[in-house]
């Protein structure tokens, strides 16, 4: 049994959601102090995002986590890449982890496309050196060709996306969480995406993804966490972690 | 080199203009005989980099909440980065005051070997103070409101437009509270012919500065891991 590249026990995320409770201006926290709050009727004071949430992936696996919306997938995945700090429990990840948790992270709109490679590939973990190595494959993976030097606010959003996923699929790194974005591009790009994690997998690396698309978490996993209401609902073979989120969403 | 324009464009006017209003019209007396423009600029020069790091350091986890919100560095990064924004304005508007030295025929003095300590100090207030309404800035959303205020402030109570010299030195040690005295004092120390600062003030400045800093970097790091939930 090798180490497990990511582990996960007893994780649980707390978030305050009584606005009453904490203002947002220190002004208004000023006068509270004079003037306690009144006991806001109906809120609840906070919500557990994730509770005693526990799992372990193994290098080179590729793990679905699927849930319905607000079960907690994307606070899970926000804790595995240190955004944010859990309430309570731990995770461990053994590796270079790379989070793509949104798509364009660090891409500015007045840049071309080729300056926001090495931008956006710096933000994400990379050196120049290994930008510049891989740029003629992202823009390869891209497709945007001929548009690379184009400033991207220039760019359909489709072409934007398409750039931005190809920087963060060429990152170097063990572990992979990837945010629901591989609902990217058309039928085409989003072939090429799952091919690349499927390589990512069979060189060794670990992948974390979230998805709605069944037909995807099929194909690329083999076993899948499913979450409810912060909570862990099911956790083994992929056909049963389908099925039972089918029964949840239904 | 557009952007060497603009950043000495800014302090030149700003020297022009205390020239004409506060040397001509007012009659603010320098430390001295130096010229009003050379002294202006002395002050300015130090002045303009406070302000604009500070102000820029206070906002930056707010301002770069796409980053926060998505991938995981220290914060801390986004203050000293726009810490050294700043400073290399600074560089641009030292080469303005070589060229105003060289005009007036003013000859560095033994303060030149103190300046660059006086930008650590300078530095250390301004990341300390900017710790502090930086992690206040990411909950409390009225501090964006609060801080070109509380700059504005804070000029007047450094001496940017007006001599040291001006105030009674029976409140030196009171005015050595805001450790940006010292850092213009020395500035103009070293390029306009001034006097130094009082070795009293430098230490009262320095004691204060180490505990913004100290205290920021605690306050910062107790609430940074909540900053992606919150901002």
């Amino acid at each position: 049994m090798s180490v497990p590249a990511i582990q996960v026990r007893g994780l649980g995320k707390l978030y305050a959601v009584n606005e009453l409770r904490h203002p947002r201006t220190l002004s208004e926290r000023l006068w509270r102090l004079l003037r306690p709050a009144p006991i806001a009727g109906g809120l609840p004071e906070s919500l557990w995002a994730l509770q005693e949430v526990s799992f372990e992936v193994a290098p080179g696996e590729v793990l679905g986590v699927v849930g319905r919306n607000g079960s907690g997938k994307s606070t899970l995945l926000k804790i595995l890449a240190r955004i944010t700090t859990p309430t309570a429990g731990e995770a461990a990840l053994a590796g270079r982890v790379g989070a793509l948790l949104e798509i364009g992270t660090g891409f500015h709109p007045d840049l071309s496309g080729r300056e926001n490679i090495l931008l956006s590939g710096a933000i994400l973990g990379m050196t120049r050196a290994e930008v510049r190595s891989r740029e003629d494959e992202i823009v390869e993976f891209s497709g945007v060709g001929q548009f690379i030097d184009t400033s991207v606010k220039h760019y359909s959003s489709g072409m934007f996306m398409r750039l931005a996923f190809a920087v963060a699929a060429h990152l170097r790194c063990e572990i992979m969480l990837v945010d629901e974005v591989l609902a990217v591009g058309d039928a085409g790009f989003q072939e090429k995406c799952k091919a690349k994690i499927q390589s990512l997998a069979v060189g060794g690396g670990t992948v974390l993804f979230t998805s709605h698309d069944m037909a995807s978490v099929e194909r690329l996993c083999r076993r899948v966490l499913v979450l409810n209401e912060g909570r862990v609902a099911y956790l083994g073979e992929a056909a049963g972690g389908i099925a039972e989120y089918r029964r949840l969403a239904s | 080199m557009i952007g060497v324009a603009w950043a000495v464009l800014q302090p030149l006017l700003l020297a022009f203009v205390f020239t004409v209003i506060f040397g001509l019209l007012v009659g603010v007396p320098t430390d001295g005989n130096q010229p009003f423009p050379a002294f202006a600029l002395s002050g300015l020069l130090v002045w303009q980099f406070v302000a604009q790091s500070f102000q820029q350091a206070a906002s930056s986890v707010v301002i770069n909440s796409h980053l926060v919100t998505r991938i995981y560095f220290p914060r801390i990064l986004l203050l000293l980065a726009a810490v050294s924004a700043a400073f290399f304005d600074l560089l641009c508007v030292l080469a303005l005051m070589i060229l105003f030295m060289l005009w007036y025929g003013i000859a560095p003095t033994l303060g030149v070997l103190f300046f660059i300590p006086a930008l650590l100090l300078a530095a250390t207030t301004v990341l300390g103070l900017a710790l502090w309404l930086g992690a206040l800035y990411v909950p409390y959303r009225d501090i964006g409101h609060l801080l070109p205020f509380l700059t504005q402030i804070w000029m007047f109570l450094s001496p940017v437009f007006y001599p040291l010299g001006l105030l009674p030195r029976m409140f030196d040690q009171v005015y050595a509270l805001n450790p940006i005295v010292v850092v213009v004092q020395t500035s103009r120390w070293a390029f306009a012919g001034g006097q130094p600062p009082p070795a009293s003030m430098v230490a009262v400045s320095c004691a204060v500065a180490a505990l913004l800093l100290v205290s920021g970097l605690w306050f910062f790091r107790r609430h940074e891991g909540r900053f992606a939930d919150v901002v």
